[in-house]
């Protein structure tokens, strides 16, 4: 039997526009997250824009977490997210390991 | 050593909005429903090089709006979004909006913010707006043109791409590249992340992640790159063909990258960060035959600029006549060696002639350049007056001088306006007419006995000539009992401010512009005929001369001087008899050619010079024609016919009234070529100072 989840501690909600053009507030906003103990909540489901410049910085967040054994789970991501973390191929580095 | 990439502006400028006319162009050839891939694709890669240019050369504006745009369409192209007449003209209005921002940067004048927030506004809201459905699928089926063959075994590409640090902030993105790649042939991905580092220490706008592709087919060497094009330089880049096609052995495999989250590392430099490449990337890929072909095939054209290749048409120019000089010097020479030197003359003089054309035809672009535009007129004037219209268009690829192109630009705009709006009539009054709901346009060009001749040609309502003539009697511009034939009233249509239009709109009906019409075509050494029958159409045909450069000339001498009179102007040349010649004041005369009366114009007299003959049954009279008037020249006698390189008076001394330019004889004499309609004005001028109660004419 797998664990129990721990309770969510933070939220991290990614913008409609998750581009490079607003890269660096999102970058300030999962770093604040960085900062909080315990596990935390992406919600990616309202993300309508993305780019590389976007996905490599959740791609960061999430490897950062792993590296402090913070835990995180997905709420939820758009269509236009799944897609650019398709086309990228990083899907695998953006799930927290069971 | 910084690199001025201010000196690449206008090359971006001029490219980009060819590649907006090439856009244009395959947007209006979408039709509603699942879009064309290969149109698609087309569109998006105008908006990603303007995208990236604008990036590379710092105008912002420009790349965000562009990059907005490319999103819209990348739904398109991973077939998220069906196409539809309001996606086209949103499309089509953000095209016409980057040539302006374009424009304006070129000028180096502000952009009209409010109004690109705007539509970038109307494009985000379509973006938002449902459509986003079912994700690109992992692989892409390959568009025929870019698979050469299915291989009997398996063969493709390996590609190992790796971004530099300015990869992202010059507007470019892996993502897209990716996508791009995946429309050429089923592609497997694999991202490397070992050189990410922590978040604090990342750079936002820096990529620091690396992918390894294998493409799975046949896929052109060129295609491959032309991915790749607007990252040239700003990426580590390996492509490895394998497969048959290859002509190398297999690469071992690419082992898969350790997807294990990387420890943290110092931030190294992308180009330096690169692992050390497998043994097969280093070697360069072995390209196809086809591949081979599709390079030796870039780089068949490059950019001059027209001052160049007029520098050189004019050097040329000069040549003929050093050649024609010579030519003329060795006529009287005798014995062996002249009979030698004479026939050596001759094969020079077919060199240069050989050489004349051919730079002639560097100048000469098809008339597609101009027809181009009228897609988009047709269809935007045709919805806003509410009427259906198809347009033709054959023979765009007819052969004309860049400058003659320029000028015929407006006219030809000007004429299929006036069709859409008084020609074609609305569906219902067609189909009440028995026609069909569609009318139709056809733009035509094509050589007629060395001139271009170009037509517009509408299937409406036809020029009401009843209509034309009592409105010309109510301005007096025809008497009240005066007979016209059909062809003189359709002409009264290019009298300045002449309209029959009954309601006034924004797109013609003011009377202006058909006389401007025909100026520009006469001042183009071209000619304008209007043949119409009613209830059946119009149809508008104008002659042009294939260049401006060169005139083909009528040699007249005057005393001691030649004229160049241009052969479009001359009607006919004719001996006066003293019965035709009547004086209608102390010094004025006219000349009764069959049922006409002509005013006499003495050239010696215009422009001052010591004449042979000043009776006029000595001389000639040379009956020339501009603008509908008719005038007869009187000159001493006629020389020969022919082909004159045409200087600028204007930039090599000044404009003078009545003259076109000069040029340079075979005896090395400077002759004038005259201006038809300025020497009658200058001759109306003239005799109006002269005498203004008893004018000729």
């Amino acid at each position: 039997m797998s664990p129990a989840p721990k309770p969510v501690n933070g939220r991290v909600v990614l913008p409609a526009n998750c581009t490079i053009h607003g890269a660096r507030a999102l970058q300030a906003h999962l770093l604040e997250q960085l900062e909080l103990p315990g596990p935390c909540e992406i919600d990616g489901g309202s993300v309508q824009q993305v780019d590389t410049a976007g996905v490599q910085l959740v791609l960061a967040f999430a490897l950062d977490c792993l590296e402090r054994n913070l835990q995180y789970v997905w709420k939820s991501r758009s269509a236009a997210l799944e897609e650019a973390i398709r086309v990228l191929n990083v899907g695998a580095l953006l799930e927290y390991p069971a | 050593m910084t690199l001025d990439l201010a000196q690449f502006h206008e090359t971006f400028f001029a490219e980009s909005n060819e590649a907006l006319d090439s856009m244009e162009a395959a947007l209006l050839k979408l039709s509603a429903g699942d879009a064309d891939l290969e149109l698609v694709n087309t569109i998006f890669r105008v908006a990603h090089s303007i995208k990236g240019g604008s990036a590379t050369f710092g105008f912002s504006d420009v790349a965000a709006f562009t990059h907005t745009l490319e999103t819209l369409l990348d739904q398109m192209r991973g077939g998220k979004r069906h196409v539809d007449s309001g996606l086209v003209d949103t499309l089509l209005r953000s095209g016409d909006m980057m040539r302006e921002m374009l424009a304006a940067t070129q000028a180096k004048q502000p952009i009209d913010k409010e109004r690109v927030a705007a539509l970038h506004a109307e494009i985000e809201l379509i973006m938002s707006s449902g459509g986003a459905g079912a994700a690109v699928p992992a692989k892409v089926a390959a568009p025929a043109a870019a698979v050469l063959e299915e291989a009997d075994a398996r063969s493709g590409w390996r590609i190992h791409f790796v971004p530099g640090p300015r990869l992202l902030r010059n507007g470019n993105d892996p993502l897209r590249l990716l996508r791009e790649l995946a429309t050429l042939a089923p592609c497997e991905v694999r991202a490397d992340a070992k050189w990410v580092p922590p978040l604090r220490e990342l750079d936002p706008e820096e990529c620091r992640l690396s992918w390894r592709v294998e493409l799975d087919g046949a896929v052109e060497e060129s295609a491959l790159k032309s991915v790749f094009d607007w990252v040239d330089g700003e990426c580590d880049l390996n492509l490895e063909a394998f497969g048959p096609a290859a002509g190398t052995p297999v690469a071992p495999t690419v082992p898969a990258v350790a997807p294990a989250p990387a420890p943290v590392v110092a931030a190294i430099p992308a180009a330096a960060a690169d692992e050390p490449a497998a043994p097969a990337a280093k070697a360069a890929p072995a390209p196809t035959p086809a591949a081979s072909q599709a390079a030796a095939s870039d780089g068949g054209s490059i950019r001059v600029s027209i001052e160049k290749v007029d520098e050189l048409l004019n050097s040329v120019g000069e040549l003929v006549i050093t050649q024609s000089v010579l030519s003329q010097l060795a006529a009287p020479l005798e014995g062996r060696d002249a009979e030698e030197l004479r026939s050596a003359l001759g094969q020079l003089e077919r060199h240069m002639r050989a050489l004349q054309e051919s730079v002639m035809r560097v100048r000469m672009l098809p008339i597609s350049v101009v027809f181009n535009r009228f897609p988009r007129l047709v269809r935007d004037l045709g919805q806003k007056l509410g009427k259906k219209i198809e347009l033709r268009l054959t023979g765009d690829s007819t052969e004309l001088d860049k400058t003659v192109l320029e000028k015929i630009g407006d006219p030809l705009v000007h004429l299929v306006r006036n069709s859409i709006d008084h020609g074609i009539e609305s569906p219902e009054a067609r189909i009440a007419a028995g026609k069909s709901a569609h009318g139709v346009i056809e733009l035509n060009a094509y050589h007629k006995g060395g001139n271009v001749v170009v037509e517009v040609i509408d299937d409406g309502g036809g020029l009401r000539s009843e209509k034309i003539l009592a409105k010309a009697r109510e301005r007096g511009l025809v008497g009240p009992d005066e007979e016209l034939s059909e062809e003189r009233v359709y002409n009264l249509i290019f009298a300045p401010g002449f309209s029959t239009a009954d309601v006034v709109s924004d797109v013609s009906g003011r009377g202006v512009g058909m006389d401007v019409v025909k100026r520009n075509i006469n001042e183009l050494g071209g000619h304008v005929q209007i043949h119409s029958t009613p209830g059946k159409g119009s149809m508008v045909r104008i002659r042009l001369p294939l260049t401006l450069a060169i005139l083909d000339g009528q040699l007249a001498r005057v005393g001691s001087e030649v004229y160049v009179v241009p052969i479009v102007s001359i009607v006919e040349t004719i001996q006066a008899r003293q019965e035709q010649v009547s004086s209608i004041a102390a010094r004025a005369q006219v000349f009764r050619l069959r049922d006409d009366y002509l005013p006499i114009v003495r050239l010696y007299d215009l422009f001052g010079i010591e004449p042979q003959h000043t009776d006029l049954l000595d001389g000639l009279l040379m009956i020339v024609e501009a603008d509908g008037k008719r005038v007869g020249l009187f000159v001493d006698e006629l020389m020969s016919q022919q082909q004159v390189v045409i200087k600028s008076l204007e930039t090599n001394f000044r404009p003078v009234l009545g003259l076109a330019g000069a040029t340079m004889l075979g005896d090395g004499r400077v002759a004038l070529i005259l201006d038809i309609p300025g020497v009658i004005t200058r001759f109306q001028s003239r005799e109006g100072q002269r005498e203004p109660s008893q004018r000729a004419a």
